[in-house]
């Protein structure tokens, strides 16, 4: 039995560790060998090189994924929200809101690749918006709307109960009570599922294959124009073999993101917490 | 007056939900209706069970079917998944039952950190470090499903090991203290009691993790080699959302070819959503049986 447990200790100690290394080793191998690519050009300049993409630098791909992340992140989050606040306040029966987190559940389900071809299929060949920003931005939207639903939905739920029916009490109407009291007080949490999100739709490029990313493209100008996205940049530099130093600039940009916007996202948590 | 604006906010809301859970069923709709003349003129049954994937006309007819990538996608997810099981399970057993409650405030977020990574970094760094590494060990290509599993095994193993530590601290909280009065040393509680007693939470990262395996796309097509070819250990595969993304640019839009990828869609569609039902009934089992 004594073996046993030993084994146990070993096997939890040694799995902890290895998980923190791979951590660890993704973010320094990236961050050291991306560190040497990043210069001022890289970041404003636009792709350049006989093979377009081994010289100059990435700034439609970092413009073009803003916008896509602007769009993804606005959307998701008007809607929501907006289903969250109906789910935890105005929704009577619990049948429906069981039924509603389980079609939210569903929906975080789908894969992505599967969210481009319908993005394809509703918003660029029925609606006929075209490859575009605007078609990206809202198939990764629907991407990231259960995202921020579900967590908006806990944060609401677990707003103070109190100050809510003392509000209520005191003959306040629930729209005004969860514009003035409730949204208020969720507001960091919300914040951060947002956050979250946009790091989330900042790095997906399997939905943005059909509906927005190209190649190669100019800093975009119009929202119903293709452009380039990070993540669709760095697949194509690796896979075109063009150039590993820009790919691992990229990356580190890529990377960067990722830890800056889940610093902030784990900051503002900590902030409700106080 | 104030009763008009509360009624307007409820219909609004209201509303926006409707409008974000249609969009599901939309979902369903439009790849089903894109899906359909593959299904007529191909055939369910050689859809899903052909071993030919040959969408451009040479020489004999085009043939669609499915088979290798389906068995693929599966032969990855699972490897990725029991590789994860592994280590996902062993770190959440040592966050939940030797850290402290600052420890494990420190470490989540930095797991959480993996869910963050973009798929493409994850495909970069496999195919230069994963794949290299399987060559080193003398293979002529480090493409396989192997890589595929290892770089799909880190990927999901936030997933993973932030359901599993949430019911063992569960567990560890309802029992601990009772365990300790008795003497019980901490690894043997933990072996003997938060690992079995958390069953049914591992059961449900499981699932949650598979569908995170199935799903994935960038990452998986870069270290796999997308070889239309019966799956095994060491040897090249293509899975259905590869698949997806290689040929959506080739396909003509309205041809049996692209209605056939979006039946590939459908498909993976719905092995996620049989995989989800199968996980969900063995959790209704476990928890007649009382694990948490």
């Amino acid at each position: 039995m004594k073996g046993k447990t030993g084994l146990i200790r070993i096997w939890a100690v040694g799995s902890c560790l290895v998980v923190l290394g791979t951590i660890l080793f993704l973010f320094a191998y990236i961050f050291i060998k991306g560190a040497g690519a990043i210069s001022w050009t890289f970041l404003t300049d636009v792709p350049r090189g006989l093979i377009l993409g081994t010289e100059g630098g990435i700034l439609p791909a970092i413009v073009g994924s803003l916008y896509y992340t602007l769009i993804a992140c606005a959307f998701a989050a008007f809607l929501g929200i907006s289903a969250a606040v109906y789910q935890v306040f105005y929704c009577k029966s619990d049948r429906l809101r069981s039924a509603i987190a389980l079609i939210m559940q569903c929906m975080a389900g789908v894969p992505s690749i599967v969210l481009g071809l319908f993005g394809y299929s509703l918003l660029v060949l029925t609606l006929g918006w075209g490859k575009c920003i605007l078609a990206g931005g809202v198939t990764q939207g629907i991407m990231i709307l259960p995202f921020i639903q579900v967590r908006a939905e806990k944060a609401l739920r677990e707003a103070d109960a109190g100050l809510v029916r003392a509000s209520y009490a005191l003959g306040v109407s629930r729209s005004h009570t969860i514009r003035r009291i409730v949204l208020p007080q969720c507001l960091p949490q919300l914040v951060s599922a947002v956050i979250l999100g946009a790091c989330y739709a900042m790095g997906a490029a399997a939905p943005l294959i059909f509906t927005g990313a190209v190649i190669l493209s100019k800093v975009p100008r119009s929202l119903l124009k293709p452009t380039m996205a990070l993540p669709y940049h760095l697949y194509m530099l690796l896979t075109q073999g063009t150039s590993s130093e820009n790919a691992y600039g990229t990356a580190f940009v890529l990377m960067m993101v990722v830890l800056v916007t889940n610093t902030a996202a784990t900051w503002f948590a900590w902030r409700r917490k106080k | 007056m104030r009763k008009i604006a509360d009624r307007l906010l409820g219909a609004a809301v209201g509303a926006l939900c409707l409008l974000s859970v249609l969009i599901l069923a939309f979902m369903v709709f439009f790849i089903v209706r894109e899906s359909l003349p593959a299904i007529r003129e191909v055939g369910l049954r050689d859809l899903l069970l052909g071993d030919q994937w040959r969408p451009i006309i040479y020489r004999d007819a085009p043939s669609y079917g499915l088979r290798n990538m389906i068995l693929s996608t599966l032969y990855v997810s699972v490897l990725a998944v029991a590789l994860a099981l592994v280590l996902g399970v062993g770190c959440a057993l040592f966050l939940a039952c030797a850290a402290t409650e600052r420890q494990r405030a420190l470490v989540m977020p930095c797991i959480d950190l993996l869910a963050g990574i973009p798929s493409v970094v994850y495909g970069f760094v496999g195919l230069y470090i994963v794949i290299r590494a399987i060559e080193a060990c003398g293979r002529a290509a480090g493409e396989s499903i192997l890589a595929g599993g290892i770089v799909l095994s880190v990927m999901i193993l936030p997933y993973m090991i932030s359901a599993c530590c949430e019911t063992m601290v569960h567990v560890r909280e309802r029992y601990g203290a009772a365990s300790r009065a008795m003497g019980v040393s901490r690894w043997y509680m933990a072996g003997a009691l938060v690992l079995p007693a958390s069953r049914r939470g591992i059961l449900i990262s499981m699932a949650l993790a598979t569908g995170r395996a199935m799903g994935e796309t960038m990452a998986v097509m870069m270290v796999l080699g997308n070889a239309i070819a019966a799956p095994s250990l060491l040897g090249k595969g293509e899975t259905i959302s590869a698949l997806i993304a290689l040929e959506m640019g080739m396909a003509e839009v309205g041809s049996i070819h692209f209605s056939a990828l979006y039946a590939a869609g459908l498909v993976l569609m719905v092995l996620l959503f049989a995989i989800n039902i199968g996980f969900e009934l063995v959790k209704r089992k476990l928890s007649r049986e009382g694990s948490l």
